[in-house]
């Protein structure tokens, strides 16, 4: 371990002491004191880790070179700082800002303490960047269990509600099992290619190719691992209840920032470490992906809970990315389509989510879609930010949504699965009818006499409303994004 | 007088009305703001008119910037004498509608109502200018939400349902043209010089194999078959038509089916001979069903404003049969009754929403004898029934004309024009049993005591009525300035359409 080992991993350093932080000033700090302070710390922590990367050139600028190049390894071989790498950390560190911002008032609401809130948040948070830097299975496995591991406390974390001791209980125990699963398969992997190296997995499997019977088994076991944690149909029971029985907040973070970390895991291990075979196993993404997105979208039709409707649209929206990652042959144009989906589906459906924080929500059943009526007249601007998220959700420009659905269908095509891209176009009808049904119930509906009362936290309609823009403005001018997505695929997709 | 970048401005002044209309919320201030807009918005499409040249083919005034560089996409925009006169026409009644609607129609959420309107009024012009297929998606989409909320919100009892099949159905179409114009994308070329710019789409076209063309012109169609709408895909418009206030009526029967038409006439035939001639018997017998079949459901209704949704379906029969016959006449006259559509329709459901207002009945069996009573009122709409049931001399005859004259011309698959120009030509005289049998049991017989003290037109719906009554006695008597200005671009198009081989340079 050198000192540009050190500086490579600077932002999840900065993570990691904050998390730390956190811990120590919530032992020492009041109740009150620490609900105020520790946003406050956990922000400025992560601002700091975002913009950590640029910071490298003064402590070296040999650094910035490999760092640029993205061939060199770091800490011998077990992480490396690609432009993929840096693209994973800039989203989760996003993230986890955006679920830190709109926390507050429902911690304080809810009684949920916010020490072991935003503790947890980070953790998960450092652990999902791991996955990112990760060139080895030891690494991505440490980083997956870093970052589920604190997302099981998430959810559990209102211990007097049964609803979040389920969520809690079914996550820790599906999520265990999955781990099993992928371990298994990983050591499959090894026991192939005698290394845990992803550069070696892929050499050993390109020559011993997809005939060979281990390699069928490790590729399965992988697959279904990772299916487990990115919610791919059938591996996805979990996700409906631990989304619908965490807090809300936790579940906003819960429904994005996992998927990307398992979709960032999914492209390391199953893309760039297949090498060729990835061109024979992509026929079964393909069915997964057409499997996820219209299960997903059929059973969100009929939920008259919006959290749990969120759920599985999370799920739908799986089977999306899932189409790009099928279309790998196509090329960097894939893997920059997985990338875009995944910030802007971050940035959206966290928006979603968090856009219900603005309900008292009982218990954590939820908000029926009766207490939607009448919402823009009840919160104007919490109406409209909502409406932009779910229209950015459904995918109809200008918003940031649409365009991603656009890059998606487009390797799907070029990879020659027509009839995936027909599947993912009629997916986002079904799609367009309950989530439009929402903004029907906000803006065409008049209030109940009698609706629960709404909260606004001045906090939170700022973040959404920032968020809300971006996600138009992305939509209009999507190019930068769509530009560093295409260089982070570049390592991993020549 | 001559204005630079005249398109841009275009789409970019309803965006900039949006902004005093977020700072002053007041109902009052909404309607002012909204009219001056949209006011301008006029003005400057006029002078988008008299800055283009008559008699030239290509696309005039056009704009080009980087967009999207790393997919080839850019912001496009052009006109060409397809297009020209959609965009005035789209902004003349969208000022219709905001007049019409500030005079006390919309008495709820006012600033919001004005809001979507400018909205959809960028929308329906931007798909009217579009040169770029990615830019024509986007307006495409950016019409659907406005006119969700406006059916939505200030719409009728059965609202919700309607507004949320209205945009389903359009929503299937278009996602699906999505994945038609990301096919075309990928087929115009190797990784790097890919390119939606339609020139550059019609100078590459005899690439596209056959199979490519079949596919990707269903895909395509189906959307544009959708929102036009074709028989069988109607089943939304009576609904939305039915259910939407009278501003939303007039937009979405004047200006948002046009963009189906157009979008046949100005992507599916240039890029995709092949496939036109493949589909082209389908669209011609849908085109001809739609025509009888909407006359025929038209004479049954009981309500008026359903009345005025079905004929809708009969008159874009005439121009999807217009357009399919695939000669200049019938392709004149396609885009003539477009305009006409737009004027008289937008016409006749004012008038209705004026009567509706006043009665709150829309029953045919209910109204009578307002004859005696609004000599103003019958006058005018009296004008606008005859247009729409295509009296000669009135504008509504001029397009049918051409369009039938180039029906009897067609001389293609299945059964020549011989057979479907005079079953066309019973769709006419069924549009005057409707529309006659119509007038006469809402203007004549017996008046109700309720409606005795019923006032006539009010200033500023005569206001409103005037230039569409204008416009249509103008267009009907010399149509001919129109003519000349519509027919190059479309004689090129139909050329295109005609010979797949033909390679034309499009500036």
């Amino acid at each position: 371990m050198t000192g540009t080992d050190l500086i490579a991993v600077a932002p999840e350093i900065i993570v990691a002491l904050t998390a730390g932080l956190v811990v120590v000033a919530d032992a020492a700090l009041s109740r009150s004191a620490s609900r105020r302070l520790l946003p406050v710390l956990v922000a400025a922590g992560l601002v700091v880790a975002l913009f950590a990367p640029a910071i490298w050139p003064p402590f070296g600028p040999s650094v910035e070179v490999f760092v640029r190049k993205g061939t060199t390894p770091f800490f011998g071989g077990f992480v490396n700082v690609d432009p993929f790498a840096n693209f994973f950390r800039a989203v989760f560190v996003v993230l986890a800002l955006f679920a830190t911002v709109v926390a507050p008032s429902y911690l304080e609401r809810k009684n949920v303490p916010a020490g072991e809130y935003y503790a947890t948040l980070l953790f998960s948070t450092l652990g999902a960047m791991t996955i990112a830097l990760s060139t080895d299975l030891i690494t991505l496995f440490v980083g997956l269990e870093l970052m589920t591991i604190p997302i099981y406390v998430l959810a559990g974390m209102q211990r007097r509600d049964r609803y979040s001791n389920e969520a809690a209980l079914k996550y820790f125990l599906l999520g265990a099992f999955s781990s099993a699963l992928l371990v298994y398969g990983f050591a499959w992997l090894f026991g192939i290619a005698g290394s845990t190296r992803f550069v070696d997995i892929a050499a050993a499997l390109g020559a011993a190719g997809l005939a060979s019977g281990p390699t069928i088994v490790a590729l399965s076991l992988v697959t279904v691992g990772l299916g487990f944690k990115a919610a791919v149909v059938p591996f996805h029971q979990w996700t409906p209840d631990a989304y619908d029985g965490a807090p809300t907040p936790a579940t906003a973070f819960m429904s994005v920032g996992p998927k990307a970390a398992a979709f960032a895991a999914i492209l390391r291990v199953l893309v760039g470490g297949m090498g060729p075979l990835i061109v024979d196993w992509s026929t079964v993404f393909a069915v997964l992906a057409a499997i996820t997105m219209t299960a997903g979208n059929v059973v969100a039709l009929v939920q008259t809970n919006t959290k749990r409707m969120l759920a599985y649209s999370s799920i739908a929206h799986t089977g999306y990315i899932l189409a790009a990652v099928a279309a790998t042959q196509a090329g960097a144009a894939a893997g920059a389509a997985v990338l875009f989906y995944v910030f802007a589906y971050g940035l959206m459906n966290l928006g979603a989510f968090a856009s219900l924080l603005y309900f008292d929500l009982e218990g954590t059943r939820g908000a029926t879609l009766d207490e939607m009526n009448g919402f823009a007249r009840r919160h104007g601007l919490g109406a409209l930010v909502f409406a932009v998220f779910l229209i950015s959700l459904t995918g109809i420009p200008p918003t940031v949504g649409f365009v991603a659905k656009f890059l998606v269908i487009r390797p799907v095509l070029d990879a020659g699965y027509a009839w995936l891209a027909v599947i993912l176009a009629l997916n986002a009808v079904l799609a367009a009818f309950y989530y439009l049904r929402v903004v029907v119930r906000m803006y065409m509906y008049d209030a109940d006499s009698g609706a629960p009362a709404l909260v606004s936290p001045r906090l939170l309609s700022l973040s959404l409303g920032v968020s809300a823009i971006a996600v138009v403005v992305l939509g209009i001018l999507p190019n930068s994004l769509y530009q560093w997505a295409l260089d982070a695929a570049a390592p991993l997709l020549p | 007088m001559t204005i630079d970048h005249v398109l841009t401005l275009l789409l970019v002044v309803p965006a900039v009305g949006l902004i005093p209309l977020a700072i002053f919320r007041d109902a009052r201030s909404a309607k002012q703001i909204a009219i001056v807009t949209t006011f301008v918005e006029l003005v400057l499409s006029i002078v988008m008119l008299v800055q283009f040249h008559v008699g030239e083919a290509d696309f005039q005034l056009v704009e080009k910037a980087d967009w999207l560089p790393s997919l080839g996409i850019r912001y496009f925009v052009g006109v060409d004498g397809v297009s020209v006169l959609l965009v005035p026409m789209t902004t003349l009644l969208t000022f219709i509608s905001v007049l019409y609607s500030s005079g006390g129609a919309i008495k709820e959420r006012v600033t919001e109502f004005m809001a979507a309107f400018l909205l959809l009024e960028i929308g329906m012009v931007g798909v009217f200018v579009s040169l770029d297929l990615f830019l024509f998606y986007v307006m495409f989409e950016l019409m659907l939400v406005p006119m969700y909320l406006i059916i939505g919100i200030w719409g009728g009892p059965r609202r919700i349902y309607s507004t949320l099949k209205f945009v389903i159905f359009t929503l299937a179409g278009s996602l699906l043209m999505l994945v038609g114009i990301v096919a075309i994308w990928l087929a115009s070329g190797p990784e790097g010089s890919r390119t939606l710019s339609l020139p550059d789409l019609i100078a590459m076209r005899n690439h596209f194999s056959k199979d490519f063309q079949f596919w990707v012109f269903l895909a395509m169609g189906l959307a544009f078959a959708i929102k036009l709408p074709m028989f069988p895909f109607h089943t939304w418009l009576p609904d939305a038509h039915v259910e939407a206030p009278t501003a939303g009526s007039i937009i979405l029967a004047g200006v948002l089916l046009k963009a189906g038409g157009y979008g046949f006439l100005r992507f599916a035939l240039p890029l995709f001979p092949v496939g036109t001639a493949i589909w082209l018997p389908v669209i011609i017998v849908l085109s001809v069903v739609a025509i009888l079949y909407g006359g025929a459901v038209s004479t049954v209704q009981k309500d008026l404003k359903k009345l005025v949704a079905y004929s809708s379906v009969a008159h874009m029969g005439f121009v999807t049969l217009g357009i399919f016959v695939l000669n200049t006449q019938g392709a004149v006259g396609a885009v003539l009754q477009m305009l006409n559509h737009g004027f008289v329709t937008g016409a006749l459901f004012l008038f209705v929403g004026i009567q509706y207002e006043r009665t709150h009945r829309r029953v045919i069996a209910d109204l009578g004898g307002l004859a005696h009573r609004w000599p103003l009122y019958t006058a005018f709409f009296g004008v606008f029934v005859l247009a729409s049931l295509g009296l000669p001399g009135l504008n509504g005859f001029v397009s049918e004309f051409l369009v039938l004259l180039g029906t009897f011309q067609f001389g293609g698959d299945p059964l020549g024009g011989l057979f479907w120009g005079p079953l066309a030509a019973l769709g006419v005289i069924l549009a005057a049993v409707y529309l006659l049998w119509m007038f006469q049991r809402v203007m004549y017989g017996p008046v109700r005591e309720a409606y005795k003290a019923l006032p006539d037109l009010s200033p500023i719906e005569v206001a409103c009525a005037v230039p569409l009554l204008i416009l249509t006695v103008a267009l009907g008597v010399f149509p001919q300035p129109a003519i000349a200005i519509i027919e190059p671009s479309l004689d090129r198009i139909v050329k295109l359409a005609l010979d797949p081989t033909l390679q034309v340079a499009l500036k």
